[in-house]
């Protein structure tokens, strides 16, 4: 079964420096992108960074990301039930 | 025989031993994929970390293997012209630094968006020719700087990285432009992923595959950890390593770390039921 991972991209304000999901998920689900796409001669601030479900056919569900995240950004649910 | 050095070939013994293949004339994709990344906004493609969307997850999950197999030539067919890799041997990417010009270290996008890894924890990926003169135009995608290498200096950093662990592969930036030298492991790699875990030939298999001898091989099982594609374990009955050659993808990171020599290199060429595995 897949679940839905929601990321609450405004609690989550710098993840590139926090990183706490990433290293946390033991099956490496989560992954850092930008809101902004590469622009030429400007490297993307920090803040412009967000964390999305990458593998979460990997996810089994286990909620560390959900309990570790210092900000409680992360829901996690599987077949429509009540997200975490 | 390889479709790639079938058709971009031209004599040489593989395709990317063909100097044509890192030439200027070619490189010209980038630009275009940049742009079209920034107009969508989309994470995945800015952080260089999915080829597939949620819908391929999703046919997979119910079984739908009409649609998966659509959606996965689909995404081939676009990936094969712009953007894939091949692997490689430790000693074919040493050649390579004696074809291309520049080589830089640079950071690993992969491991960036993977790992969320500092800039100066991540140099493991190369970036050569002449896109390389540019890269100051695109800082996002090398954040931390550039290092310009000599070839002496990058083969070097290459040792380092396969003693490390990491899977050698060569990357086209608009077929058939060679472009990039990746130093990858699996999950965060988002080629060796898709690979493996969704069979998407982002990443083809080498010209190479591991063969075990059994007389040689004392049962250590150092060389296990090394696979990153599934393709090693240990066999207690034996008390030796097992390698499924199906499985193998010819980077030979076993090989090097075998000290009894138990492990060669095959071309893929010379056995009849894998020559087309690709």
């Amino acid at each position: 079964m897949l679940p839905t991972i929601i990321v609450d991209d405004e609690k989550c304000e710098d993840p590139l420096s926090c990183r706490r999901c990433l290293i946390i998920c033991p099956t490496h689900v989560l992954g850092l992108g930008t809101d902004v796409g590469a622009q030429k001669f400007r490297e993307t601030d920090t803040s412009h960074f967000i964390v999305r479900p990458v593998r979460f056919d990997k996810c089994s569900g286990c909620m560390d990301c959900v309990d570790g995240c210092p900000q409680s950004a992360i829901q996690v649910s599987f077949g429509g039930g009540d997200a975490r | 025989m390889c479709d790639w050095c079938e058709k971009y070939g031209d004599g040489y013994e593989r395709w990317y031993f063909n100097p044509a293949n890192y030439a200027r004339r070619l490189y010209k994709i980038r630009k275009e994929e940049a742009v079209a990344s920034g107009a969508e906004a989309n994470p995945q493609a800015a952080g260089g970390m999915a080829f597939v969307g949620r819908d391929f997850i999703e046919a997979r999950d119910r079984g739908d293997i009409a649609e998966v197999e659509r959606i996965k030539q689909q995404t081939e067919g676009a990936m094969w012209l712009t953007h894939f890799g091949q692997v490689l041997t430790l000693e074919e990417a040493h050649k390579i630094t004696d074809i291309m010009y520049p080589i830089s270290l640079i950071s690993c996008a992969c491991r960036r968006s993977m790992e969320g890894l500092p800039d100066e924890e991540n140099f493991t990926c190369m970036g050569m020719g002449p896109g390389m003169y540019k890269w100051e135009r695109w800082p996002d995608t090398y954040r931390g700087g550039v290092h310009f290498l000599t070839p002496d200096e990058a083969k070097e950093v290459l040792s380092k990285l396969n003693k490390r662990g990491l899977v050698h592969s060569i990357y086209t930036f608009g077929t058939p432009y060679l472009g990039g030298l990746c130093n990858c492991d699996y999950p965060d790699c988002a080629a060796i992923r898709t690979v493996v875990d969704l069979e998407i030939k982002i990443l083809w298999k080498g010209h190479y595959v591991a063969k075990i001898d059994p007389e040689l091989c004392n049962g250590c099982a150092s060389c296990i950890h090394r696979c990153q594609f599934r393709a090693l374990s240990f066999n207690p009955s034996r008390n030796k390593a097992y390698i499924d050659q199906f499985q193998c993808f010819g980077c030979g990171l076993c090989a090097t770390e075998c000290d009894q020599e138990a492990i060669t290199m095959v071309e893929r060429a010379s056995l009849p039921a894998l020559a087309n595995v690709w």
